[in-house]
């Protein structure tokens, strides 16, 4: 009982205490120096994060007839760190509009600027502005380094297989670079198919790294090769990829090309055997024929043109067409990051009409109820009222 | 006037939303700007691959059983938030894993008592006196939110406050730890009970008691929930609540200062340089970062920066994200939430969290358990949390980054193989959060996760109340009073509102 009044004469007595304690420690004015911190969180931050970078185009490298590196410093502070196989997102504007396009950064981390690697498409009105029009000293705004196709050392293992597509080596070719820069201490094979020889990105080095190393395989394939073609022909199938690969238990591949490669390796890795989750794939963009994504509605086809009304903005929309370029051809200002669907940059209210959203596009589950967007894979199906 | 509101909230995590929402109930033309383009500040979710995974909530407090509605709960119905969510409960408090121990504390007053009291029977003389301290105090507590929770207390009910609220007065002083040495010994039962000290960020020697007691109460005499669509749903719910009572939000629209007129605030200037008005200004950026970088500690007494300068950030935290394609059966998880320690030494974990060393504790909810598609069929997805002060990243150089943080996610993903056996393997994705990140999207002082940290001398009463020494300046979110935790967040919000709304009432009664 005595014990039990004295804690209680012990608990109370310690607010004296506290307030004695809490007096002195703000008389002393003893604490942390806060007004000498002033910008440290966002300079932490910007130091991995930068929201925005400037670059500077030192040297245009010619790859092949189509296909060109930037090699760009950043002007306005260090470039920050990056996994390999991360892209920035590179702002321009071509034709007067506004718009922006995530390339993945080709050369190694580590270096004291990044290599974009751009391959001129022949309806692409950016890469070919890129391809064409860009010489050296040419300035560009883009994002920091974002991304999560890149190996994961947490996850992934030591025994990586990548399926490549045309310009989709990029990513790959950073990876490579630093596994080479650290002495191979991953496996990697890469199976990269073109159409002709004269398609291949980066074959010289690629060559000369397989060269007598038991830790890199190389197979370049070409589908249109010419009749005096010597090497592998043909696509990245099932065969392909089991003679290349052998056995694949315990291997990650990943896969970065067109669409239409991804559907054919997909299939291949399924009828090998390759669990799902061991395969990862690139984001590439908005899909390339959205009415033959399943779930478009029969009655719209991809001519239809539908008003989109955006704040003051009022604009034409193509149904077969991201909403996302129909914004930007009108000159609507969107933060638009991986233009894949799913880092959200970009995501607007949907206040009224109707659209459609291919299935496994990233809108969080709680944004889909509530009819939140992501326009750079989202397409009008009627009449639109957003909200940025 | 279209520039003209009575009280423009900055920041969008739940204290601004909280505060927000409370401001417009009550009719006030209110503004909320946010400057990332999603609202809720920590409680959000972000999609990677086939997985939406969760910031931030392992469990959510105050919303109370079925049959007896929490705190909380009550708060989010009279605000229209909680008709636009759904909640689940969950069964079990915590599952306290050991190398060579574990323990599940159920939910429930007796069913908690007994299993402690069963699991050391050495102890239960100790145990069941300490829990009805725990749960007697918790119980004042239910008295002192009625008394104050409806409009102006009853002159009587505040007249036998200090007797009907005995316990809290008196261990309003002490430590958990402090009350829990005159109760309970064994080093492992001591572990166990005072486990959910993670969701307070000091260990039992140093946390306000009746923080973590409120905290065994609320989750044991109540029950712990979870959000269907995980926190974001709730986030989006209160800017869909907001704007149907008159409300505007601004996503994407960050603040550069808060204007000081005659020695009131004055309303803010966006980051666009837009100037709004308004003569109350709810802050719900952290008050380090509001008055040194938003509204220049010239404009505050000497005094209230110095108590500023007293208290210390509390920690951030580090996540580990995981995706499996495993359902939870086949990997043996039957637990929501489950705290994994190498040791029973908290004292020495929370050392640990002042280092940049590999965690010794953290704790892994698995969503599945309560919202079986909160994944794709054939899947479970995990977060793991485990707490870290936030200050030690802004020593790691850039080059360092990524190596830093793959150390610590692999130790954490390392220490949870012996509770779920081939999680790792059956990873399809993971993504980590470091306390950089929390700075990212969040910007406040060091990343910290809840607020200050929660001394007894920086907690109730003693917590930085809402008000500021400034005219019109309020704060809202886990540094202010009551403290860091979803719920908490949200009360704080509520507070600040409270007092914008009486503060305008009496000026308007004294003509001014």
């Amino acid at each position: 009982m005595a014990e039990r009044w004295a804690w209680i004469l012990d608990d109370l007595g310690q607010y004296g205490q506290i307030w004695r304690q809490s007096r002195e420690r703000i008389e002393s004015d003893s604490g942390r120096d806060y007004a000498a911190e002033r910008d440290r969180v966002r300079r932490t931050v910007e130091a991995i994060h930068p929201p925005r970078m400037q670059l500077r185009v030192d040297q245009v490298i010619r790859e092949t007839a189509t296909t060109r590196t930037l090699r760009m410093s950043r002007v306005d502070g260090r470039l920050p760190p990056f996994r390999a196989g991360q892209y920035v997102n590179l702002f321009l504007t071509v034709d007067g509009v506004r718009t922006s396009r995530p390339y993945s950064i080709s050369s190694a981390p580590g270096a004291g600027w990044i290599d974009l690697t751009v391959r001129e498409k022949p309806d692409g009105f950016v890469s070919r502005h890129l391809v064409a029009a860009v010489a050296e000293g040419d300035g560009f705004e883009s994002t920091g380094p974002k991304g999560v196709f890149h190996h994961e050392p947490l996850i992934d293992g030591d025994d990586l297989v990548f399926l490549a597509g045309g310009s989709g080596v990029t990513p790959f070719m950073s990876m490579i670079r630093e596994t080479a820069a650290q002495d191979w201490p991953r496996r990697i094979t890469l199976i990269y198919g073109n159409r002709h020889p004269r398609d291949v990105i980066f074959g010289d080095e690629l060559r000369r790294l397989a060269r007598g190393n038991d830790r890199f395989r190389l197979a370049l394939v070409m589908s249109e090769p010419p009749p005096s073609f010597r090497g592998r022909r043909g696509l990245l199938d099932t065969a392909r990829i089991r003679r290349d690969v052998g056995d694949v238990a315990g291997k990650t591949f990943f896969v970065c090309g067109p669409s239409a490669m991804y559907d054919l390796c997909r299939g291949a890795l399924e009828e090998l055997d390759v669990p799902e989750f061991k395969v990862r794939r690139e984001l590439y963009g908005p899909p390339e024929d959205v009415t033959k994504v399943p779930g478009w509605p029969e009655a719209v086809t991809a001519g239809q043109t539908f008003t989109v009304r955006v704040g003051q903005a009022v604009l034409q929309a193509t149904a077969g067409e991201p909403l996302l370029a129909s914004l930007e051809r009108a000159g609507v200002v969107v933060p638009a990051v991986c233009r894949s669907g799913e880092c959200s940059a970009c995501r607007m209210k949907r206040v009224r009409g109707e659209v459609f959203v291919p299935p496994n596009t990233g809108v969080r589950e709680s944004d889909m109820a509530l009819g939140f967007i992501h326009p750079c894979v989202t397409y009008p199906l009627s009449d639109l009222e957003l909200r940025l | 006037m279209a520039n003209r509101y009575d009280a423009v909230v900055v920041g969008g995590g739940l204290g601004g939303l909280s505060a927000a929402a409370q401001l417009a109930r009550r009719g006030r033309r209110v503004l909320l700007l946010e400057q990332h383009n999603v609202p809720g500040g920590y409680a959000t979710s972000f999609v990677r691959g086939r997985f939406e995974f969760e910031v931030a909530l392992h469990e959510l407090s105050g919303i109370g059983r079925e049959d007896r509605p929490g705190p909380l709960l009550r708060y989010l119905e009279s605000i229209g938030v909680a008709q636009r969510v759904e909640f689940v409960r969950i069964d079990d408090f915590y599952r306290s894993w050991f190398p060579d121990f574990e323990l599940t504390v159920p939910v429930g007053v007796d069913a908690c008592t007994t299993t402690l009291c069963e699991a050391f029977p050495h102890e239960a003389d100790g145990i069941r006196r300490f829990l009805g301290r725990v749960f007697g105090m918790g119980r004042e507590l239910d008295h002192v939110n009625r008394v104050f929770g409806r409009g102006v207390p009853a002159p009587g009910a505040v007249a036998t406050l200090p007797w009907k609220a005995r316990k809290l007065l008196r261990y309003g002083s002490c430590t958990f730890g402090q009350v829990l040495d005159r109760d309970v010994q064994d080093p492992l039962a001591r572990a166990v009970i005072s486990q959910a000290w993670g969701y307070l960020g000091l260990p039992p020697s140093r946390v306000a008691f009746t923080y973590l007691a409120a905290v065994l109460h609320t989750y044991v005499a109540g029950q712990p929930a979870y959000v269907k669509g995980r926190s974001q749903a709730l986030s989006s719910a209160f800017v869909e609540a907001i704007e149907e009572m008159g409300g505007e939000v601004r996503m994407g629209c960050g603040v550069s200062s808060i204007m000081v007129r005659n020695g009131r605030v004055d309303g803010v200037v966006t980051a666009d340089g837009e100037e709004i008005h308004a003569p109350a200004v709810v802050s719900n950026v952290d008050p380090i970062t509001t008055c040194r970088e938003l509204i220049g500690p010239a404009h505050l007494p000497t005094r209230f920066w110095r108590g500023l300068r007293a208290s210390n950030p509390g920690p951030s935290s580090f996540n580990v994200y995981v995706g499996a394609a495993k359902t939870p059966a086949e990997l043996g998880v039957v637990d929501h939430e489950t705290f994994v320690n190498a040791h029973p030494d908290h004292e020495r974990h929370w050392e640990r969290m002042g280092t940049l060393d590999a965690p010794t504790e953290l704790v892994m909810s698995c969503y599945n358990v309560c919202l079986p598609d909160v994944s794709p069929p054939g899947t479970s997805v995990f977060t793991l949390t485990t707490l870290q002060y936030g200050d030690l990243w802004h020593d790691v150089a850039p080059g360092d980054y990524h190596a830093t943080k793959h150390r610590i996610a692999d130790a954490m993903l390392e220490s949870v193989e012996p509770v779920v056996p081939g999680l790792r393997a059956a990873a399809e994705t993971v993504a980590v959060a470091t306390p950089v990140t929390n700075m990212r999207y969040v910007g406040h002082q060091d990343g910290a996760v809840y607020g200050f940290d929660q001394h007894p001398w920086d907690s109730h009463v003693f917590r930085l109340p809402a008000r500021a020494p400034l005219g019109g300046l309020y704060f809202a979110g886990a540094w202010t009073m009551p403290g860091g935790g979803f719920e908490p967040a949200m009360t704080s919000g509520r507070i600040a509102a409270e007092m914008v709304h009486s503060a305008s009432r009496s000026s308007l009664r004294k003509g001014a």
